[in-house]
């Protein structure tokens, strides 16, 4: 893992204070020259809008891409790095397919900016089974039929994972409400909750 | 006996078998259409019209040539044409990245002259209205039917409801959105397209880019939904391998969820004005209806009305209207829900006239009991089971707030299917090939292959390769209608039978026998008169030498057939302070023929069930009557339910075996939100008669209920 000091490690001021510097120093310097602008005019740290040099821990592995700021972490990942598992469906945080693992905490990675989770533990679905071993989670959505076209599956094995984690012994309604915040078209919520429930008694959680 | 019939003892069919691409499915590794990265892929973007109709003055893309990365620019509209809805494509960029490509198709400058739209129903019908199109009337008279005697009908008719019934519009929105990757080598193209049919979509491509069929090929590995709304290249797919061509590169153009409700389909509105008459001893006697709806720029809306009950004399008149909207597209069970819808509510209405329960009423006027109608049998079981005797009359006497009630369904479908081909290898190791161009959707396709070639061939699951969702094997149909299963199927049992054949020929001398004393069962073949003398299959497939048994086959009758019926019961509770109507449990009750996966198959039921839940209660394409734009093209605001909207749903599968394979895919989801409505009515003493049944309208009903009455 990279140090903190390769870090963009930005306060809100600072912020504030480059985004009006940023402005200016586009118009003097070339739009690609990403180095030049991390440097920034009197220091001040600016980076982009070029492609800039973004190191991920993506399922314990560095991933190292040179993309611009703006770019999502799901967009890095599914685009830049092929790691495909993780589906971009309503590209605005409010469907869950692509929930993934972030620092212990579930995100829409469509929504989160690769450079803001550098120095995090990212998880994503690839990253769940032991090569042909799946994770309980995803052994329990197969046994049960918890998926059909499977688009929204991957959204919902993050999603179930981060609540077993949290709550090894889910209640219903701890479940329910975790797994609100994803979607399904094909209609798989009544096998998915059953899969939730079965992966926590395969993961040693109480039963019921 | 037919050469070719299902199994009288199936050992595989008819149970429940886990899908065998679970575990690609669970684990990110399925690659989808949106999935699939191309060595020196670009990325398409299309322009489109931010106007509901619009004449294009002029298009000016020269900034967008010059955008960094971009690689291939195109007009698809030219000045002068007329665009028709909010969405409808005009340019298209391509570029290295995905965020250069939005920026790119930001600096195509197209002027406009924005005309006058029309952007619904009603407004498009008004006698001064605006025009969808300067060359084309709003309305269009469509279906004129009339059977029996109508005056005669209304006669015999002790009770007459006369009403208007309505169905709104919804998106089919599909997770994977529409899309294509497209890449060619000097003038073959291979496109991966997000599809429900690989062969169309490349007889699609070939007809329209004007190339020979034989230069596509079309992949669909693992497909994100699709409702009825994939089918063919349409104008993403036509223009992504336009920009791959001009570029020099594979371009991948996947829509946005935006694009998505915009421009890939709807279901169609429906409304009905019913004047409907019954007689004392409860007997519909008269249906006289006018109705319309509009599927968009230039689509109609086709339903069957009246749906299922049998009116002797009817009489119905139906007109089209178009509007400034994206055209409609087939979704799941087209027509159904929305004949369903305005035919059930009216029933209810009637059975209070004559002071009938309504599971009755409908027994006495559903159509005669028949293999592929079971309804009389189905609503009585499903009354039992559901505790129908426990459904109070219309308007729930309880004290407070909460409300309960109970409402009752049915439906029918077709299904059935013809005119799958495919291919069988076994081979001298003992592996198993099928190939078959057809495509999973989600529905299980590609394990209800494995399952009926192990079925015929005495092999576990596992012991067979399916290769599907490509055009590089044997034709197969879109996946439309719910005839995937029953088209494909027999299919397989066909290959599968004279593949069998072949090897019972090579391997009779070695056991002593003739062919037809043999038997493939449990990994063995074997004598049927004496199964001790057997070979294991490996063992058997080895005397085929170098030489594998190769098998070309077809669809057969006699394997599938048509019909279905179900009956769906639903317990609602309505909030008559806020209007918020919560479902408690569904019941559904369906048949398809013979069962081939019985995991899968339930699961289209709850999925039929839960996508109706969506239509009764949340989903609305909501169009701004000024400005002609949809206000809710996203996720958040075009509702869909979540885990904690979904009720405790039963499903009651009928198998029935010596009907062949039918399909399933639609039916469960044509009646439930029939049922919602009727149990919202049961529970309040309202009657709503137009869907969704959103809050504000469960409120405007209550309150005239009370100001006077909706019944």
């Amino acid at each position: 893992m990279s140090s903190k000091d390769d870090l963009p490690a930005f306060s809100r001021r600072d912020f504030l204070k480059t985004a009006g510097v940023g402005s200016l120093a586009t118009a003097v310097t070339t739009a690609t020259d990403a180095e030049a602008q991390t440097q920034g005019a009197a220091g001040a740290r600016v980076l982009g809008p070029g492609d800039v040099p973004v190191t991920l821990t993506v399922n314990g592995k560095r991933v190292q891409l040179q993309i611009e700021p703006r770019v999502t972490l799901l967009d890095a990942l599914r685009n830049r790095a092929d790691l495909t598992g993780n589906k971009r469906v309503c590209d605005r945080g409010s469907c869950g397919a692509c929930t993934m693992i972030v620092d212990g905490r579930t995100v829409y990675a469509c929504s989160t900016l690769a450079i803001d989770v550098q120095d995090k533990q990212i998880r994503t679905v690839d990253g769940f089974a032991q090569g042909d071993r799946l994770h309980p989670v995803q052994q329990a959505f197969c046994d049960v039929d918890a998926l059909m076209c499977g688009f929204c599956t991957p959204g919902f094995v993050v999603a179930t994972v981060a609540l077993l984690e949290k709550y090894p012994n889910a209640t219903v309604e701890q479940a329910k409400r975790e797994l609100d915040g994803n979607i399904c078209r094909c209609g798989t919520f009544v096998r998915v909750f059953e899969a939730a429930m079965k992966a926590k008694t395969m993961m040693g959680g109480a039963r019921g | 006996m037919a050469k070719y019939s299902w199994p009288e003892k199936p050992t595989i069919l008819s149970t429940p078998v886990k899908r065998l691409d679970g575990p690609d499915k669970v684990s990110g590794r399925a690659k989808y259409t949106y999935d699939i990265n191309r060595p020196g892929m670009i990325y398409g973007r299309i322009v489109r019209s931010p106007y509901p109709h619009a004449k294009i003055t002029s298009i000016d893309v020269s900034a967008a040539e010059k955008a960094p990365g971009v690689k291939a620019v195109l007009e698809y509209r030219k000045a002068g044409d007329e665009v028709l809805y909010q969405g409808d494509p005009v340019a298209a960029v391509a570029a290295d990245t995905e965020e250069r490509a939005r920026d790119a198709a930001r600096l195509v400058r197209v002027r406009w002259e924005p005309l006058p739209h029309v952007s619904n129903e009603t407004l498009a019908m008004n006698a001064d209205a605006a025009k969808w199109n300067t060359a084309q009337a709003n309305t269009r008279a469509g279906q004129r039917q009339e059977t029996g005697d109508l005056d005669a009908g209304f006669k015999q008719a002790a009770h007459v409801v006369e009403q208007t019934y309505s169905t709104h519009v919804i998106t089919h929105v599909c997770l994977e959105t529409h899309g294509t990757v497209c890449e060619w080598d000097g003038d073959k193209l291979t496109a991966w397209v997000t599809t429900q049919a690989v062969h169309q979509c490349a007889q699609g491509y070939a007809q329209t880019l004007k190339i020979p069929q034989a230069n596509v090929r079309v992949i669909t590995q693992y497909m994100g939904g699709g409702f009825g709304s994939k089918f063919a290249p349409d104008s993403q797919g036509i223009i992504c391998a336009q920009l791959a061509k001009k570029a020099g590169a594979p371009v991948k153009l996947m829509l946005d969820r935006k694009e998505e409700h915009l421009d890939t389909g709807n279901r169609p509105s429906a409304f009905a004005h019913i004047k409907a008459g019954v007689s004392s001893d409860g007997k519909l006697t008269a249906f006289d209806g006018q109705s319309w709806g509009t599927g968009g720029a230039g689509a109609g809306s086709q339903f069957p009305l009246p749906y299922l009950y049998q009116f002797p004399n009817r009489r119905r008149a139906h007109t089209d209207v178009y509007i400034n909207a994206g055209q409609q597209r087939a979704m799941r069970a087209p027509g159904h829900p929305q004949g369903c819808y305005l035919t059930e509510i009216l029933m209810d209405e009637l059975a209070d006239r004559v002071k009938m329960d309504p599971v009755e009423f409908r027994v006495k006027n559903a159509p005669a009991l028949a293999p592929n109608a079971q309804y009389q049998k189905y609503f009585v079981e499903g009354a039992k089971r559901f505790g129908w005797d426990k459904r109070h009359p219309t308007g729930d006497s309880a004290r407070g707030p909460i409300k309960t009630g109970m409402g009752v369904s049915a439906h029918l479908w077709g299904g059935g299917g013809r005119g799958s081909q495919a291919h069988i290898d076994i081979n001298p190791d003992g592996t198993v090939v099928v190939k078959c161009g057809t495509q999973d959707i989600g529905t299980g396709t590609r394990t209800l292959v494995a399952m009926v070639a192990a079925e015929t061939l005495g092999l576990p699951v596992s012991g067979v390769t399916p290769q599907i969702g490509d055009t590089q094997y044997p034709f197969s149909g879109g996946s439309g209608g719910s005839t995937t299963a029953a088209s494909v199927m027999p299919a397989i049992r066909v290959v599968s039978i004279d593949a069998l054949d072949k090897l019972f020929e090579k391997v009779a001398p070695q056991l002593g026998a003739t062919p037809a004393d043999l038997a493939a069962e449990g990994g063995k073949i074997l004598v049927k008169a004496n199964p001790s003398r057997s070979l294991a299959w490996k063992d058997a497939c080895k005397l085929l030498g170098t030489e594998p048994i190769s098998v070309n086959g077809q669809w057969q009758d006699g394997l599938s057939s048509t019909g279905t019926s179900g009956v769906q019961f639903a317990e609602v509770t309505v909030d008559v302070e806020t209007g918020i109507v919560r479902i408690k449990r569904i019941l559904a009750i369906q048949d398809c023929g013979l069962i081939v996966d019985k995991l899968t198959a339930e699961s289209q039921v709850y999925g039929g069930v839960i996508a109706a839940i969506n239509f009764a209660l949340f989903e609305d394409r909501l169009l701004d009557r000024v400005t002609g734009q949809m206000v809710n093209p996203n996720m958040e605001m075009y509702l869909l339910a979540g885990m904690s909207d979904v009720p405790q749903i039963d499903v009651d599968l009928r198998n029935m075996p010596e009907r062949g394979v039918i399909g399933i895919g639609e039916p469960p989801t044509v009646s439930t939100a029939s049922a919602i409505a009727n149990a919202v009515r049961n529970a309040t003493g309202a009657t709503i008669r137009s869907l969704p049944l959103h809050p504000h309208k469960v409120l405007a009903a209550i309150e005239q209920e009370r100001a006077g009455g909706t019944i």
